[in-house]
């Protein structure tokens, strides 16, 4: 699982270019579910369990990451971009980009000694940024690049300490635990959707749901932890290395209270690490997903990740394991249950 | 010379007060052509006798801007200080190389959006962290005073572009070489070269001013980064990438040197811009100048955008322009010209 979640981290699939982490993932699952490719890019799986389950259970990870597409091309071979999903300025300056199918760039930032006392203390504005491909004039940069094409971090994964580092780690440890539940025995038959689009509103999750036309869905995410230092212990959202965190209401959706006391319960029975997201903030395909059709009771599991959308997200493997742990048994308990407790 | 190859090992090695791998990648390279000496804490001085007693030295800087560790918690953060100037805007979920002993990679912090205040909040890099992800164990690994870098390895763009870390002055370090490199296949030079790969430039030009002193040369060219041409910087204050090297023109520098330089160039065809400046340079040339009783002190620098970031980009055209204008100036040294 963590060798697939390093390979997938790697790959590039900024939302509507998921086709490489698409194609990924078609590869390692295809020969142990049905699946099939809807319009929107979406990968819709059945896993025949070794029973059918009394609850139709759609299960999600996202497949694309934030990222930035080229708007236009400045005449001395400069490329202007707007950022595809929430980019923070602070984490695109100087950093190293790599455009289409492979041309290297470098978001520019002016030299220390030019900028004046007052301008270190506000960050510029994300429109004055540019990309540096090296080109000399626009003609030369066309050459290379088109409008329209997208670009991600140049940012490797590796182990950082205890940790591991890497972009898009949001969602690619979803895939990466979906992959593996797909691939091994399950007990109950269940659906699994890898989505497109999540980055820029929770849009192929919306489609695939509507296809799958799901009782209850199960949400595999990554989620931002703010246990750095100098926050206090109220404000850390969640916790690395604490395991699976699990939403009771976050920016798009206000959860099932008895599925999320479910996971808790589960996963204390199991030993398995867990911890509330303390903070109601962000959102994820659960927004999609619970308000598909006439309802869908709906659970989100996700890995804490500090930096997230980031070059240098920072995350656990233990809590990627957890995250799977977790994400097997609530497969099992809510497939066996008939009524809502 | 593959001066792509060199300027990528040069750049990939890290160099700053106590950190020597650049320094040693440049030692290999020059004792091809040199006799080298290490000196000091991060020096290095490559000397080719000449068939005169005139020495000319040659400087560019081996050390980078980099960071010092003031502190580490229980839970694997670490707290820095600048050495050299360094954009804490840029800093960010940028990762670093913590040369610690064993040595770790680092990321630092990037507050979440739902912690700051004001979206433009501009911490002070001493007031930001770095994750190790090293949790309690990072006392133990990582100690106050340790260096730190930034972890990033070279790459092309296109029109023979080259984008990394510590290409100031990584670029001139590779130009000297290529100079020595020059050197080699013309045989013996007219008059010594020593070249000095100095050290603690970024802190005001501490290496060169001692080395100048131990060398005790008879003039001297010194070779650096300088703004290349970007959008947001008014152009009279850059040079333009692929111009060539930019010559230094400065009450400071010796005009002496800085004519018979570009009247060179212009006879032998090796592309090259003005750099005019009202005095000090901000390079090694303002204390090389004054070493001992006076050295007449050339400059010629690199075109260089980002400077003092981890996406530093020079043009390989430019480095060859100041190596082939250096070993030009040697080679036509003739004793009478200088008595």
């Amino acid at each position: 699982m963590i060798e697939n979640l390093k390979e997938l981290c790697n790959l590039p699939g900024v939302s509507g270019n998921e086709h490489k982490v698409r194609e990924y993932i078609l590869n390692k699952v295809s020969s142990h579910v049905d699946c099939s490719v809807d319009a929107m890019g979406n990968i819709i799986c059945f896993k025949k369990g070794k029973m059918p389950s009394n609850q139709k259970l759609m299960v999600d990870a996202h497949m694309d990451e934030v990222g930035l597409i080229i708007t236009s091309v400045t005449d001395e071979g400069y490329l202007k971009f707007a950022t595809v999903g929430g980019i923070e300025t602070a984490v695109l300056m100087t950093r190293r980009v790599i455009i289409g199918e492979g041309e290297m760039g470098v978001i520019s930032c002016k030299p220390y000694h030019l900028v004046e006392a007052d301008e270190r203390k506000k960050m510029p504005e994300k429109d004055s940024l540019f990309i540096d491909i090296g080109a000399k004039s626009r003609d030369q940069a066309l050459e290379k690049v088109k409008l329209g094409d997208v670009a991600v971090f140049d940012s490797e994964y590796m182990p950082l300490g205890e940790l591991i580092k890497a972009k898009a780690i949001d969602d690619r440890a979803g895939c990466a635990i979906l992959i593996k539940l797909l691939c091994e025995d399950s007990e109950y038959d269940f659906y699994a959707t890898f989505s497109v689009q999540e980055e820029v509103g929770l849009r192929g999750a919306k489609a695939a749901a509507f296809t799958v036309n799901p009782d209850s869905a199960i949400v595999l995410e990554s989620t931002t932890a703010a246990d750095i230092a100098g926050v206090s212990d109220d404000r850390m959202v969640c916790k690395v290395g604490c395991g699976v965190a699990v939403s009771f209401m976050d920016g798009a959706t206000l959860y099932d209270k008895g599925y999320y006391d479910l996971a808790i319960q589960v996963a204390e029975k199991l030993q398995i690490p867990c911890q509330s997201k303390a903070a109601v903030t962000g959102g994820n395909n659960a927004g999609a997903i619970n308000s598909s059709r006439g309802g869908v009771r709906t659970v989100s599991l996700s890995v804490p990740c500090r930096y997230i959308h980031s070059p240098s997200c920072v995350a656990s493997v233990e809590d990627v394991n957890s995250v799977y742990l977790l994400a097997k048994a609530m497969i099992a308990k809510i497939c066996e249950q008939t009524a809502r407790p | 010379m593959n001066l792509k190859k060199l300027i990528f090992k040069l750049s990939e090695a890290d160099g700053m007060g106590g950190v020597k791998d650049a320094l040693k990648v440049a030692e290999q390279y020059l004792s091809r052509y040199a006799t080298v000496e290490i000196m000091g804490e991060g020096t290095l001085i490559g000397v080719i006798k000449g068939k005169s007693n005139h020495t000319i030295m040659l400087d560019a800087h081996i050390d980078e801007v980099g960071m010092m560790v003031t502190s580490v918690d229980e839970r694997g953060f670490v707290k820095v200080s600048a050495a050299g100037g360094i954009d804490s805007r840029i800093l960010a979920a940028m990762p670093v190389h913590i040369h610690s002993v064993p040595p770790v990679i680092g990321a630092f912090c990037s507050t979440p959006p739902h912690l700051r205040k004001d979206d433009d909040d501009v911490c002070k890099i001493t007031e930001m962290y770095i994750d190790t992800g090293l949790g309690e164990k990072g006392i133990d690994i990582v100690s106050v005073g340790d260096r730190v870098t930034f972890l990033q390895s070279p790459k092309e763009l296109m029109c023979g572009r080259i984008t990394g870390k510590s290409l100031d002055d990584r670029a001139g370090v590779a130009a000297l070489i290529e100079v020595a490199h020059q050197i080699n296949d013309n045989c013996v030079p007219p008059c010594n070269v020593a070249i000095l790969l100095s050290d603690q430039e970024e802190l005001g030009c501490r290496g060169a001013k001692v080395s100048a002193f131990s060398v005790d040369p008879d003039e001297a060219i010194a070779v650096d980064v300088s703004f290349g041409d970007m959008p947001d910087i008014p152009s009279n204050k850059t040079g333009k990438l692929d111009g060539g090297a930019m010559l230094g023109i400065s009450p400071v520098l010796s005009q002496e040197i800085s004519d018979k330089l570009a009247r060179l160039a212009t006879e032998k065809k090796i592309p090259f811009q003005y750099e005019v400046m009202g005095g000090h340079t901000s390079t090694n040339a303002d204390v090389i100048s004054v070493a001992k009783c006076g050295v007449p002190c050339g400059l010629l620098s690199i075109p260089l955008r980002n400077m003092h970031t981890p996406v530093e980009v020079i043009s390989i055209a430019d480095v060859q322009s100041v190596a082939n204008i250096i070993t030009a100036y040697i080679m036509a040294f003739d004793g009478e010209e200088q008595a």
